[in-house]
């Protein structure tokens, strides 16, 4: 085989070896169908060939960007993991990766993207950490108005806004569309025997952030994680196809300061905010020294004291009577 | 959108059905989701009169097609109304257990993936049959310059969509493929059985039945849709038998 096709995907974390969800359906397909990939992980879909994340780059310089079409591609280079399937397993394959499409994917937007509290605190300062300067301004603002967008479309809403109601019937879907899931699983190892295929790696690449990743609102984790089998199905699948990752997991979210609180956990953050207090004070001085407002007379009557804002005039007549 | 009353009230004589016009307005899709409804409706034995309104896209709660009025409450697409009826005490899918149930989910949500979102495409991103057949239709109740303007919001909210979940690059052909590996995974489902579940109807025919018999017998720009349909023999005569078991009233 000639050299082996790139894939550009984002970088994992919380124990993953992608925190996206598509990226992470190609890649446990790769290993489930055992393609050699060069993993090029990124947190920059800028660098990406089609300027999305994930991105296979095959060796006919060809960029494909669905985990639909990139397993197809595999599949024709005769690395497919559903061989063994029969035409009904195939079908259901099919309808199950539908259904989760359906139901699975407007709940994992919203509690990623659209819950204020999750976006703030762990996906937006999640991607602004790991993207470099200047992208981490406006780029995880950038992907969350588009994540909102589609969403809206997704549910026919135009003027869909995060809100309790929103909120309970996307969870209420996802949680029926994990139970099904897990009926169909029931105590098998893989959802067709005992080796794992195409719908193994969707599953896989839905659940496995919900599973993983700790948010401050966790409803739809506390819902999976009552749920046995399918925990132990994601575990079972890290254990055995990434465990790299897996040992790189130190427990719950562990942000980098040992700080508790929300806002205060980077030391950095007060001096910046000391900083540009100062930066401000000094213009506005400045400014007033310059345009006259001001001015630094060696006398003791304080007119130094005088705010910017009283008018000019006044203040030079009133300069006798002493300031405010 | 629904009110579940746990009281079952009983179905009411003067149920109605509201779609956008037969003859002249109404699109692929809707009139697949309209046909679903009837079906369903007919298979739990529920009497409902289809009405015909120009404005039935706008008068629908969620706004799609079709919704139906049942004494004080209005209900629109499938979903909903199964879930309607079971608290009225109607159901066709009690009889499955849960690992059957979870497949007919999953079945219904892959005909929505697939079967409808492929009929919007054609419908509106196909530009040819976007020109001479779903803009004219849908916007033939309207006066200039009304018509036009309703007609290419449409057709840009739904060309939209079609790019947020990864449709837009698609060709036609790749669409045509995609309902082709949908009907086979249909049509190896359903095997050499009467339905789906065996003996019984359940809203998965319903379903099924309402586009596949729509793509059948609507005259599109070019008849390559209903070809991949009919290149199915079981699902063929899966909609002939509904038809004619539910629909016999209905001259031909």
């Amino acid at each position: 085989m000639a050299a082996p096709d790139e894939l550009f995907c984002w970088e994992g974390d919380w124990g993953l070896p992608s925190v996206s969800t598509d990226c992470l359906v190609v890649l446990a397909y790769a290993q489930f169908a055992g393609a050699p990939l060069k993993l090029r992980k990124i947190c920059n879909p800028w660098r990406s060939p089609s300027g999305s994340l994930p991105a296979l780059k095959t060796n006919q310089k060809e960029t494909l960007s669905r985990p639909a079409d990139i397993i197809i591609h595999l599949r024709k280079q005769k690395f497919n993991a559903d061989y063994d399937l029969s035409a009904k397993e195939g079908a259901d394959s099919l309808a199950f990766i539908s259904l989760m499409e359906e139901k699975l994917t407007p709940a994992l937007i919203y509690t990623f993207w659209v819950e204020p509290k999750n976006y703030v605190d762990v996906t937006r300062r999640w991607y602004a950490e790991h993207m470099t300067f200047p992208l981490n301004f406006f780029l995880p603002g950038r992907m969350q108005s588009r994540q909102l967008e589609k969403l809206r479309l997704l549910r026919g809403d135009e003027s869909l806004e995060a809100g309790e109601e929103l909120e309970k019937e996307l969870y209420c879907d996802a949680a029926e569309c994990m139970n099904l899931l897990s009926q169909r699983l029931g105590s098998q190892k893989f959802f067709f025997g005992d080796s794992p295929s195409s719908l193994d790696a969707y599953v896989f690449g839905h659940l496995a952030p919900i599973l993983k990743c700790k948010l401050p609102n966790g409803k739809l984790q506390q819902h999976l994680k009552s749920l046995d089998n399918l925990t132990n199905f994601c575990s079972d699948i890290l254990l055995l196809y990434f465990p790299r990752d897996g040992r790189e997991s130190s427990g719950p979210k562990a942000p980098p300061q040992p700080d508790g609180g929300d806002f205060d956990n980077v030391p950095n953050k007060r001096r910046k905010q000391l900083l540009s207090a100062l930066v401000a004070l000094g213009a506005m001085l400045s400014y007033a020294l310059l345009t006259g407002m001001v001015s630094i007379l060696h006398v003791q009557q304080g007119a130094l004291e005088e705010p910017p804002d009283l008018e000019p005039i006044e203040s030079h007549q009133h300069e006798e009577q002493g300031g405010s | 959108d629904l009110e579940v009353e746990p009281a079952a009230e009983p179905w009411p004589e003067n149920a109605t059905l509201y779609q956008p016009l037969k003859e002249d307005q109404i699109l692929l899709s809707d009139h697949a989701s309209s046909l679903a409804v009837q079906a369903y409706l007919r298979m739990c034995g529920l009497p409902v009169q289809v009405l015909c309104r120009v404005n039935s896209e706008f008068m629908s709660p969620s706004g799609k097609i079709p919704f139906i009025h049942v004494g004080n409450q209005v209900v629109s697409e499938l979903g909903p109304i199964v879930q309607f009826t079971k608290a009225k005490g109607h159901s066709l899918s009690d009889g499955l257990d849960d690992v059957q149930r979870a497949e007919m989910k999953a079945y219904m949500e892959l005909v929505n993936n697939m079967l409808l979102t492929a009929e919007l495409y054609i419908q509106w991103c196909d530009d040819a049959t976007a020109a001479e057949i779903s803009r004219p239709r849908y916007s033939s109740p309207y006066s200039w310059p009304l018509s036009k303007i309703l007609a290419y919001q449409k057709q840009w909210e739904v060309r939209r969509k079609m790019n947020a979940i990864g449709w837009g690059g698609k060709t036609l052909q790749q669409v045509y493929e995609d309902v082709s590996q949908c009907c086979q995974a249909l049509s190896q489902r359903l095997g050499m059985q009467p339905y789906f579940f065996n003996k019984q109807p359940t809203e998965l025919d319903a379903l099924v039945f309402g586009h596949l018999f729509t793509i059948l017998t609507t005259r599109l720009t070019s008849s390559e849709l209903a070809e991949r349909v009919k290149s199915y023999s079981n699902l063929l005569s899966f909609c002939r038998r509904i038809e004619q078991t539910y629909f016999e009233d209905k001259s031909s």
